[in-house]
């Protein structure tokens, strides 16, 4: 885009785009992505921005609707002229987006663990994949409870694809899937009791849930209504954070296993300063979780590139965004560059009745992105922060 | 992978040679009297699949130029003015005057047209690079055009159109294919510990069941696994 070449003494902010949805089904979660992106951009301004020139977001809600995904990055990348994107919570919006990013040469930062087997050139994917929760989390499940595993999920593409992943890993270590079922993603309480009768009749010794949204809240409260218990039965996740155990109750939360490259209890010193800032601002009780904190540093990863290129051009950013590492509040994490996915690391939890996550393991240094599952995560690659 | 929103797979279409000029009575138009250029060999050529040109610009003598010589290649034109809010989808290409307000016109989202867009550009704005980068088009003609200009930009928009569609297509199929092979990997694998079979052997075995139960090779892999696992 040689047509726009920016005066290098200007004060002019950066312009970003941001889109999360702050209403519809997927608020609960989106919403804390919306603020974990603010507050770095704030924290970033109050430093005095990147080199001299603030950040400034240009914020749209696209009300947990797919196609308005599209349309907002269009709008944001046309009208506002906006190339740089954080956003996106599901699979599915991210899909709307992708070809806009890519027809226009945008760059599309996405906080949210997801399902892998994508790269695009025009996306920094900071959640964690597959190799980086699932693997883990299967083997620790099928260690403490047993083989038989029963598959709940949200009737889209990213809880498919994970239990399809979830599926070879269970079939590979000798275990069966007893049950597998999905309900809409708009699905209300009354339509999980009957589910979850299912799943009591199956005698599962594991529950794996990617039901996501307002419904996990019910789908756990169904479980506590009909008695079940989480020391012998537990559901076991990817997408329950501490936003959704707030939400469904902490009692009902309790004995329920999360896998996650963040929850709010890791000990570091970056999560504590982290935890106080945000509840300083949102309130004393409100929990923190993987996808506000990857929300958070990424945005901090970008405005580090930025000060180097110091142009927000997409090639240029992406270059050297590759390789790049951030003191992230889960610890050291860098940019992978063969995968441009973020190594992050490897964390089990299980909900406390304080609404916590106690982390029951812990990898020794954060995971190597692999995406394709190439190394079918035979074991788990540590990446090294200098 | 789903495909959506794409209206109908037109791959390898050849350049038409049917003729038939049938702008001039469209919704959008109002007083513009038809004009039938050679309808006389039409029956004679009906076999090509029709060939469908959208012109939104103004109908000064730029504008009729432009549909002359469309004509002269027997495209069916369709001339539309004024503008309308939102582009028609249902045609192979697109003839559109370039305005401030045309990527919010655009029906589609950049990335996944559905047609071959060609911006026009009058000459009586300012150069507007950034503009022309948002419509994601897929040629640009120059007023005053000649006949060669129209000609060369149709064919390159039509291309440009086809390419990126096929590309998108062949990921669409690579992703299909890596998740396919995953598969005929781990049936090999059991293949070969079960049944005692060299590499070779047990991927025969997977192509020539696949052969004779017309499935793909991946729903056959997929089937060793899922009865291996019942059985075991």
């Amino acid at each position: 885009m040689g047509a726009i070449n920016r005066n290098q003494q200007t004060s002019a902010p950066w312009r970003v785009g941001v889109l999360f949805s702050k209403t519809g089904f997927m608020s609960v979660i989106e919403e804390t992505q919306l603020r974990g992106t603010l507050i770095a951009i704030d924290e970033i301004n109050d430093r005095g921005g990147v080199n001299g020139r603030p950040i400034e977001p240009v914020v749209y809600d696209p009300g947990s609707e797919v196609r308005s995904y599209g349309q907002y990055a269009k709008r944001l990348m046309v009208e506002d002229g906006v190339s740089t994107i954080f956003g996106c919570y599901t699979s599915s919006s991210r899909k709307a987006v992708l070809p806009v990013v890519e027809r226009l040469d945008g760059l599309l930062w996405y906080p949210t663990l997801y399902e892998g087997f994508e790269f695009s050139p025009n996306v920094i994917y900071t959640g964690a994949t597959p190799n980086q929760n699932t693997v883990q989390l299967c083997k620790a499940l099928m260690q403490q409870f047993g083989n038989r595993f029963f598959f709940v999920g949200s009737d889209y593409v990213y809880p498919r694809e994970s239990n399809r992943v979830m599926r070879e890993l269970v079939r590979a270590n000798g275990g069966t899937i007893v049950g597998e079922r999905y309900l809409r993603l708009e699905a209300d309480r009354s339509e999980f009791l009957p589910l979850v009768r299912d799943i009591k009749h199956a005698q599962p010794d594991v529950i794996f849930s990617t039901v996501v949204g307002e419904s996990t809240t019910f789908l756990y409260q169904a479980y506590h209504d009909l008695g079940l218990n989480p020391k012998t039965v537990p559901i076991a996740s990817l997408t329950t954070t501490e936003a959704e155990i707030r939400a469904m109750g902490y009692d009902v939360g309790e004995g329920h296993f999360t896998a996650a490259s963040y929850f709010q209890g890791v000990d570091t010193a970056s999560n504590s300063g982290f935890v106080s800032q945000y509840q300083k601002r949102y309130g004393s009780d409100e929990p923190t979780n993987m996808c506000l904190e990857a929300s958070y540093f990424q945005v901090n990863l970008f405005a580090r590139t930025l000060e180097q290129t110091n142009s927000m051009d997409t090639r240029r950013l992406r270059t050297s965004v590759m390789g790049a590492e951030f003191e992230a509040p889960q610890g050291c994490v860098s940019i992978n560059p063969v995968w441009g996915h973020a190594d992050v690391w490897t964390r089990i939890g299980r909900a406390n009745r304080k609404g916590q996550f106690d982390i029951v393991f812990e990898s020794s240094s954060s995971v190597k992105a692999d995406p394709y599952l190439i190394g079918y995560g035979r074991s788990l690659e540590n990446a090294s922060c200098r | 992978m789903q495909i959506t929103g794409r209206r109908r797979l037109s791959t390898e279409k050849q350049m038409p040679e049917m003729s038939r000029a049938d702008y001039g009575h469209d919704r959008w138009i109002g007083n513009k009297s038809e004009t039938r250029a050679a309808p006389d060999d039409r029956t004679a050529r009906n076999i090509a699949p029709e060939f469908t040109v959208a012109v939104i610009v103004e109908r000064d003598d730029h504008g009729e130029f432009l549909i002359r010589e469309l004509q002269r290649q027997r495209i069916a034109v369709r001339h539309i003015w004024p503008k309308p809010a939102q582009i028609p989808l249902q045609y192979d290409a697109i003839f559109c005057l370039l305005s401030d307000d045309l990527p919010q016109r655009i029906p589609w989202v950049p990335g996944e047209p559905s047609s071959a867009l060609i911006l026009v550009d009058d000459g009586k704005a300012p150069l507007n690079l950034k503009l022309i980068h948002n419509c994601a088009a897929h040629g640009l003609l120059h007023y005053p055009a000649t006949s060669r200009m129209i000609q060369s930009v149709l064919m390159m928009a039509r291309e440009h159109f086809q390419y990126e569609r096929r590309l998108r297509g062949r990921i669409d199929k690579l992703d299909e294919n890596m998740r396919t092979m995953r598969l005929v990997e781990r049936a090999k694998a059991l293949l070969i510990r079960l049944k005692n079979l060299s590499e070779e052997e047990a991927y025969n075995f997977l192509r020539k069941q696949a052969m004779e139960k017309r499935v793909t090779i991946g729903a056959v892999a997929a089937a060793v696994i899922d009865s291996h696992e019942l059985l075991s």
